[in-house]
This record gives C-alpha cells, sequence and structure tokens, in this order.
C-alpha cells in the first residue's frame, strides 16, 4: 500500500484556522506572571572601541529592575558558537560574545541589556544608558576587506578572511586552455533580508525549584538550539527545554543561535523571573541574519557547439561581522558541490573566500548556497549561447545529464539520485508557446516595444542527509531525523517528529502520511513538532528536508506499529500473523475478511494486555530515526516573460511558467504554495529587494518603507506543472519542495530582463534590476553607440 | 551624504556673520533647538528635537565653530545622538558681498547618520536638511532686517 487517497490528496492546511484567526501560539503569545521584559541596546557604529559605559541613570529609572554590559555576561555566557566548521579552509572563528565587550562590530553589535516591568520602560532605560565610543573606520565590502590597508576587525583574522574553501573535479584550467571560447563575468549575487513576518522572540523561565530553564523561542531546529544552550550556559541538556512549536516564518533566519536569546536565558536564571525578549520589526533588520551577499568572478570554457567543459568561479562571500551558526557551510559546501547543475560539465573548480566585514552576519536564506550557484550557471548559460549565437534553449538542452545516465556522479563528487531534465524544459517551453513568443518578440522589437523570455533549468541538493556527508563536511551535528508514533488507546494517533515546521504545512502532510499509513482518519491524527520536553530528537526543519528524511523516519514508525498491531491482531483472531491482511485501518484473516479486528480495537487491546501475544510488549508506540543513504535532488525549468518599457526601465511581468519535479507528491496544492511563495522570494532579488549599507556601515535599507518586499500586486500569476519523477533514496520517492522556486527564479527573471535589453546590446547587468539601472543602462548604451 | 547650497540675504555681510555666531540668534533660528549653552570658545552644547522621516526624536550633542574668518568664511561641526541615533555632521559657510548690499552665502558639508534613524530615514535626510538650512537663513534675515 504504498500509494492510497491521502496521499495525492490536495487536503487544505489544518494549521491555518489558528493562524489565520489570530488563535496561534507564538513565543509572543506565551504569557506568564512576573514575566520582565528585555531590551538590548544596540551599536549605532558599525566599527567602534567601547571607551565607557555608564548604565547608573539607567538602573534608577523607575521600572527598571537590573542592567547587564557585555563584562557583566562574560562569565555566565560562553560566546555564540559556531556550528558548522568546514575542514581545510583555514578557518578562524572570531569571538562572537552575546553583548560586545570592548568592541562593536556591526551597526546591531548587543552594547547591554536592560531589563524592566515592561516593555515601555525599558526601551525608555536603553536611551538611559550612556556609552562613550572610539570611531573606528568601519569596511562593508569583502573585496574592500580584503584588500590590502582595509580596516581589520580582529587582530587574529588577518586581512579579515575568515576562511579560503577550495574544491575541484577534473582539471578546470586544461579545460580553459583548450576551450573554442572562454567567457568571463564578475556577477554580483547581492545582499537579502530574510524578513520573516513573526520577528525573533525569545520567553525565559527559570525554576530554581528543578533547576530547569525553559526557553521559548522562535526556532528551525529546537533541539539543536537545546544543544548549544547547554553548550554556553554548562546548563545539562536534561534541565533544558526549548519549545518553538508555532512559528512565523523563518527562510534560514531562524535557524542559528542567537545572542538574544542566550541573554534571555542567563538573565532569567541571574533574577528567578520569567524574561521576554521581542524584536522589534526595526531591530529584526539588523539584528537578525541576512543572506547571499556574494561577488563571484566566472570563467566558464566552451566548445564551439556549446558544449561546456570547464567552469571555475571565485567567490567572495560577506561573512559579516561573526561567523553565525551555519554560516561557513552556506558559501562553500551548500554552494561549491552544486556548480556543475543539471549540465555534464566535467571540470569544475572553486575557491570561496569567507569575508568579515562591519555588518549583520549572514547565514542561510531560503535556498542557502544553491540560488548563488544557479544564478551564476542560468547566467552563464545565456552569456556563452550569447557569444556563440546559440539559443539559450539548445544550449541547455545540449549539455543536460541525460535522463538514462542517473544516478549520475558529478565532477565535484556529489550523486545525483534521478532526474529527467529535457522532459521539464519541454514541458514549460510547450505553456509558454516558446517559438511562438520569439516570433511575437522579433516583431515587438521593429516596433520598438522591448520583450524579454529567460529560462532557468536548475538541480538542487536538498533533503540534507546523509551524517556521514554532514561529518565529512564540518557540519557539528548529524543529518537524520526521527519520529514516534503514539497511538493512544482509543486509536487517535500522536505523531513527534523531529523536523519543526514553521509554515511548510507539515501539521497536514505528515498527518496524510500516517493515516494512509494505519488506515485511521486524518482527524485522528495530531503532529507534535517543536518541543525538546516532548520529541525524543531532532534536527530541525532546513534545506527542504523535513518530509525527506522526518516523513520518512514516520512513515517506518508507522509501519513499525502498523507491525505490531498485525501481531496482536493474530493473536486476538487466533490465527498466524502471516494469515493477517492489513487494509484501511482493518486487519483480517486472509480470505475471511469477516474475522476481523478494527485498527482501534487493536490499540485498545495493545493498552488493556489482557492478552496478548508471546514476546509481544504492551502499549502501541514506536520511534524510529532515519538517516537516508542520499540527499534527493528536485530539478526543473522556469521561464519568465517580461517587457520593459524603453523609456522608464519599468519591467513588466507578461507570463511566469514553472515546472518542477520534486518526485512523488503528499499534496499538490501544499506544495504549490511553497512554489508560489519561493518563486515571489527569488523574482523579488532580481528586481526588488536589496540590503544597502551606506560606505560607514549603515543600513540604509532599515524599515519595510526601504527594504521592497513585494506585494500581491507586484509579482505576476505564476503557471505551474510537474513531472514526477521518484527517488529511490526514500520510501515515498519524493523530493524537497521548499526551496525549488527561491533557487530556479532569480535568474529566470534576469535572463529575460537581459533578453529584452538585447537591441541595445547589453549582456548584463547586475541585480536589482530597478527601473533606475534599466533605464541609465539604456542611456548609456544609446550614448555609446 | 553631501550637502551643499546656497541663501542669499538682503542685509549687510557683517551683519549676517554676527547673527550667523550668535548663539541666542542660532537657538532661535534653527528648528528644533531645545536648549543652547556657551561651553566655551565657540563652543556650545545643544539639545534638538528633529523629526527625519518617521523618526522623530531628541538629540544632544556639541556644536563647535572653527576657523573663524570674520566676515567671510567659518567651519560648523555638529555633533548629537539620542534614542534615535547619532548625527554627525561638519560644513563649510562661506559670505560674499552680493549684488545690491546683499549677502550671497554658500555652504558645503557632509552629514552622517547612524543607529535606527540612519536605517529608515537616511534618503529623507537630504531634503531634511536643505529644508531647516533654509528656514534658519530665513529666520536669520528676518532678524536682521526686522521682516
Amino acid at each position: 500500500m504504498a500509494v492510497t487517497k491521502l496521499f495525492g490528496a490536495s487536503i487544505k492546511r489544518r494549521e491555518d484556522p489558528r493562524m489565520i484567526t489570530g488563535r496561534a501560539n507564538y513565543t509572543d503569545d506565551v504569557r506568564l506572571p512576573g514575566t520582565l521584559s528585555l531590551a538590548i541596546l544596540r551599536s549605532p557604529y558599525a566599527h567602534a572601541r567601547i571607551k565607557r559605559i555608564n548604565v547608573e541613570k539607567a538602573r534608577q529609572l523607575p521600572g527598571v529592575v537590573a542592567v547587564y554590559t557585555g563584562k557583566d555576561l562574560a562569565d555566565t555566557l560562553a560566546p555564540v558558537p559556531c556550528a558548522w566548521l568546514p575542514p581545510n579552509s583555514d578557518l578562524k572563528v572570531p569571538e562572537y560574545r552575546a553583548l560586545a565587550i570592548d568592541t562593536v562590530r556591526y551597526v546591531g553589535d548587543g552594547v547591554a541589556a536592560v531589563v524592566a516591568e515592561d516593555r515601555y520602560r525599558a526601551a525608555d532605560a536603553l536611551a538611559a544608558i550612556e556609552v562613550d565610543y572610539e570611531i573606528l573606520p568601519a569596511v562593508v565590502d569583502q573585496e574592500k576587506a580584503v584588500a590590502e590597508g582595509a580596516p581589520q576587525l580582529y587582530a587574529d583574522v588577518p586581512n579579515n578572511t575568515a576562511f579560503v574553501w577550495r574544491l575541484s573535479g577534473g582539471d578546470v584550467e586544461a579545460a580553459l586552455a583548450q576551450a573554442d571560447v572562454v567567457v568571463s563575468q564578475r556577477l554580483v549575487n547581492h545582499r537579502l533580508i530574510p524578513t520573516a513576518m513573526e520577528t525573533r522572540a525569545a520567553l525565559a523561565y527559570y525554576n530554581p525549584g528543578s533547576g530547569e530553564l525553559t526557553l521559548w523561542c522562535t526556532s528551525q531546529n529546537p533541539h539543536i538550539h537545546r544543544l548549544l544552550l547547554s553548550a554556553v550556559t554548562g546548563l545539562p541538556e536534561t534541565r533544558i527545554r526549548v519549545i518553538s512549536t508555532d512559528v512565523g516564518g523563518g527562510f534560514g533566519s531562524k535557524l542559528p543561535f542567537y545572542a538574544g536569546e542566550m541573554i534571555a536565558s542567563a538573565i532569567a536564571k541571574d533574577l528567578g523571573r520569567p524574561i521576554k525578549w521581542v524584536e522589534d520589526r526595526r531591530e529584526n533588520f539588523v539584528a537578525t541574519t541576512h543572506g547571499r551577499d556574494h561577488i563571484d568572478y566566472v570563467d566558464v570554457a566552451a566548445k564551439r557547439d556549446g558544449t561546456i567543459t570547464g567552469i571555475r568561479v571565485r567567490s567572495y562571500a560577506n561573512m559579516g561581522a561573526y561567523l553565525s551558526t551555519a554560516a561557513p557551510g552556506v558559501p562553500t559546501w551548500l554552494f561549491g558541490l552544486m556548480l556543475s547543475g543539471p549540465y555534464t560539465i566535467p571540470n569544475v573548480a572553486v575557491e570561496v573566500y569567507g569575508v568579515l566585514t562591519n555588518t549583520t552576519p549572514t547565514d542561510a536564506y531560503r535556498g542557502a548556497g544553491r540560488p548563488e550557484a544557479t544564478y551564476i550557471l542560468e547566467r552563464m548559460m545565456d552569456l556563452v549561447a550569447d557569444r556563440l549565437g546559440m539559443d539559450p534553449v539548445e544550449i541547455r538542452r545540449k549539455n543536460f545529464i541525460p535522463k538514462d545516465k542517473f544516478p549520475y556522479t558529478v565532477a565535484t563528487t556529489l550523486q545525483y539520485d534521478s532526474g529527467d531534465y529535457e522532459l521539464t524544459l519541454n514541458r514549460a517551453l510547450e505553456i509558454v508557446g516558446y517559438d511562438a513568443f520569439r516570433k511575437e518578440q522579433a516583431e515587438a522589437r521593429k516596433q520598438g516595444r522591448l520583450l524579454g523570455i529567460g529560462l532557468s533549468s536548475y538541480v538542487e541538493v536538498c533533503g540534507l542527509a546523509p551524517s556521514q556527508a554532514a561529518g565529512a563536511m564540518g557540519f557539528q551535528g548529524g543529518l537524520w531525523e526521527s519520529a514516534t508514533v503514539r497511538v493512544h488507546p482509543s486509536g487517535k494517533v500522536s505523531v513527534f517528529t523531529g523536523a519543526n515546521p514553521h509554515g511548510q504545512g507539515e501539521e497536514t502532510t505528515f498527518a496524510q502520511l500516517v493515516a494512509d499509513e494505519l488506515g485511521v482518519p486524518i482527524d485522528d491524527v495530531e503532529v507534535v513538532h517543536g518541543d525538546t520536553g516532548r520529541i525524543p530528537f531532532g534536527m530541525g526543519t532546513y534545506g527542504s528536508r523535513s518530509t525527506a528524511v522526518g516523513g520518512s523516519a514516520l512513515v517506518y514508525a508507522a509501519r513499525k506499529v502498523r507491525d505490531k498491531g498485525a501481531k496482536i491482531a493474530a493473536h486476538l483472531l487466533e490465527v498466524s500473523p502471516d494469515d493477517i491482511v492489513f487494509d484501511q485501518g482493518r486487519y483480517y484473516v486472509k480470505g475471511a475478511p469477516d474475522r476481523v479486528k478494527t485498527f482501534q480495537e487493536v490499540a485498545g487491546a495493545a493498552y488493556l494486555a489482557w492478552s496478548m501475544p508471546e514476546g509481544v510488549t504492551p502499549g502501541l508506540e514506536e520511534t524510529h530515526f532515519f538517516d537516508p543513504i542520499n540527499n534527493t535532488y528536485p530539478f526543473g525549468t522556469h521561464v519568465c516573460v517580461v517587457e520593459v518599457d524603453p523609456h522608464t526601465g519599468q519591467v513588466t511581468f507578461r507570463r511566469y511558467v514553472a515546472v518542477d519535479d520534486v518526485g512523488h507528491v503528499i499534496n499538490p496544492m501544499i506544495v504549490d504554495g511553497q512554489v508560489h511563495g519561493g518563486i515571489a522570494q527569488g523574482l523579488a532579488q532580481a528586481v526588488y529587494e536589496a540590503a544597502v549599507y551606506d560606505e560607514n556601515g549603515q543600513l540604509l535599507t532599515g524599515s519595510l518603507m526601504d527594504y521592497a518586499i513585494p506585494t500581491a500586486s507586484m509579482v505576476p500569476t505564476y503557471e505551474v506543472d510537474r513531472t514526477e519523477t521518484p527517488t529511490p533514496v526514500n520510501p515515498m520517492g519524493l523530493k524537497g519542495a521548499g526551496e525549488t522556486g527561491t533557487i530556479a527564479s532569480t535568474p529566470a527573471v534576469v535572463n529575460a530582463i537581459i533578453d529584452a535589453l538585447k537591441p541595445y546590446g547589453i549582456t548584463h547587468l547586475d541585480m536589482p534590476l530597478t527601473p533606475q539601472r534599466i533605464w541609465q543602462a539604456i542611456q548609456q548604451a544609446q550614448k555609446g553607440s | 551624504m553631501k550637502i551643499s547650497g546656497s541663501y542669499t540675504m538682503q542685509a549687510a555681510r557683517q551683519a549676517v556673520w554676527d547673527k550667523l555666531i550668535d548663539p541666542d540668534a542660532i537657538a532661535g533660528c534653527l528648528p528644533g533647538v531645545e536648549e543652547l549653552t556657551k561651553v566655551g570658545d565657540n563652543e556650545f552644547t545643544m539639545a534638538m528635537t528633529v523629526g527625519i522621516g518617521p523618526v522623530r526624536g531628541t538629540y544632544a550633542g556639541k556644536v563647535t565653530l572653527a576657523n573663524l574668518n570674520p566676515p567671510e568664511s567659518y567651519e560648523m561641526q555638529v555633533e548629537g545622538s539620542g534614542r534615535p541615533g547619532f548625527v554627525k555632521g561638519s560644513g563649510q559657510i562661506h559670505l560674499a558681498q552680493g549684488v545690491g548690499g546683499g549677502t550671497a552665502i554658500t555652504y558645503e558639508g557632509d552629514v552622517e547618520v547612524g543607529g535606527p534613524v540612519g536605517s529608515v530615514a537616511q534618503r529623507m535626510l537630504g531634503g531634511v536638511a536643505r529644508r531647516m538650512i533654509e528656514q534658519f537663513f530665513g529666520c536669520i534675515e528676518k532678524q536682521i532686517t526686522g521682516g
């Protein structure tokens, strides 16, 4: 019974009613009596020495309970940890204090913490803290930061270079030397701000009787955060409970372990009162990690017929002022391994400089590394095609890994599980009507109208696993997942998953899986997540891994339950377990369907345990830890059609077609939603969103007035379709679907706009392609001609 | 951020000069100034409430006049910080004899803002500064001409 009725059904998300009616339980909704409010004073300077801090005035304000500086917490809290340490990269992890002790290194770096009776008094007290800063020269651009004479952030990190990471397969130098053409381009993948709808928050409560610290927070991976909180506070894991049940979006920004949560925990223990800290939106812009921010120098070697023979990339990744929890893994492994994409490029070499600057630390942001790799490849494909006078479709087709070559090992040693890349390309071209569009485009150009079409064919690595690979990459954790299926005496089912969905809909899709496996109504299945006090262990939700890894753990746990039930049913029906058939929640005797025990009857019998088969223990609950043999590799082709106004540079989206292959699909409606949201985020990078710093390190885009998150009217209607190529690495044959849209869409949009600008001879512009940037490029091109 | 501009007053250069370095005139004419105290030669402490875009707040700081070359030119440094962040600026002011007995003032300077105000209001800063300077000179002119 691999596929039954709920697998593949578009069921509405069960978590939505509480979320859209204000009844969800986010961290700020948790109220404990006697809670004090925490506020953090943040540096207004990007780089400065703290000469003196005077907190006396603040301490004396009415309602203020305590004020802490970096020195006050130095002995209580170990530095903020970094948990992805790529080997052989000369990695230097600078000391990252929860509150700066003598030097601040970015606007937003914590300087002092105030605890007061309410949030307003805490905010007032921040203004009463006097800090004497000696302003130091700042550097925000990663290329300037590695140049000679640049301001240095740390005495023990020469040239602000935290690591240099290299990876290669084949012989790229030979490929470049022997190439018919070499196409080189500098590409900027600018900085983005994740901007989850719920800002970060923490509520910490220390029970002096039990010695247990409970931390409610906005985490994508509560067990990892418990482990790290244990490491920085010295409290054993047995005395820490981390709860993150309802989390309002993360996009990677709630994966890192942060200072704010550490400070709240330490103060809760110190004062013996619950401490709540809730970021406001402005604080979120500077104090929660940013994403991307790469400068890439790319050389592609090609034969005259369009065969790509090699790619060489040198990247400068802006890590910000400190190394955030998973940050070093993002521009290295998650990026470098994917630099041949869906193509048979035999020679690949990449060199990545992880650079520290006076900016907010960066870390994972939806796609994490894979959008950066895909952007490079898909931009370069168009540039090479342009150089050779080829059609962008033909160059992709020519270089695709053929469908009969899977599993396929790429030059960077990854083994792709399954794929049929040309299928998604063909489907997308058919939907968009490629040939007809090219004719329309040619006609339009005669009238001075700028139509453009952009392709993006991608493959990405997700369902992040297995643990052995995590170890080889220096990730300080495993990449398995756990699940417990607990059947109650009534036959109702609680499912405990180590994944922590925060918008992805697994409360629904996981219930679909379990309802299918056990043949119970979906309403009888509750999905419990995000609480280290209830769940055995978990690695969390990121890298589109929850369903591929966590869902698989769940299926195996449910099957163990079913098998145990079969033994009990056989005993009750007085037949051999081999003679029992399970179907739709009923155990019956083979050939005698009227001799039957329902799943609920068996559950009751398991708990009464009046009559159990020999060797079978009472109760009906199973746990499974699943560590897959490989990642999964979803793929697809996105096509964007735009019109650019030559007089204003304004881009109008005419079509957006996405054909993805994520293997089998549990809930098409939810996958559509993930694809839609992903496209919106990737498209936003192409034309709207950009985090901008001035040269002094001031974030100029620190509000929703300045940072252009698109609204519904700013994005096109998506035409979404799918092909289904199952993966062999998990029992459901499915791949991840949370990041594909973001990975694919950015280059599709940019390629479309550059295609529209072709009459001006423009071959590349860096993002975001705002009307101003496009208009200026048009003006310059016209001046040049 | 670089700021520059000019303003022409229907007043004699020496009279303009005297007003421009007079703390009472500065306090009375610079919008939002709540307090201006002389603490040394050409050095003043100041409290000032300014709204830049959506961020309104009080800044406490220091104003310093330097390289005084009466009645032709001087430099002005302003530093203030407060809950919304900090504002720092320096500028050069030139006074030239204008036609018909008037005075042509030109100014150029650099203004930096940081902290919360920098992240939400920086793009409004140029406009706000220009408007404040216009108001300031307009008020000074009125004081001289009694208009």
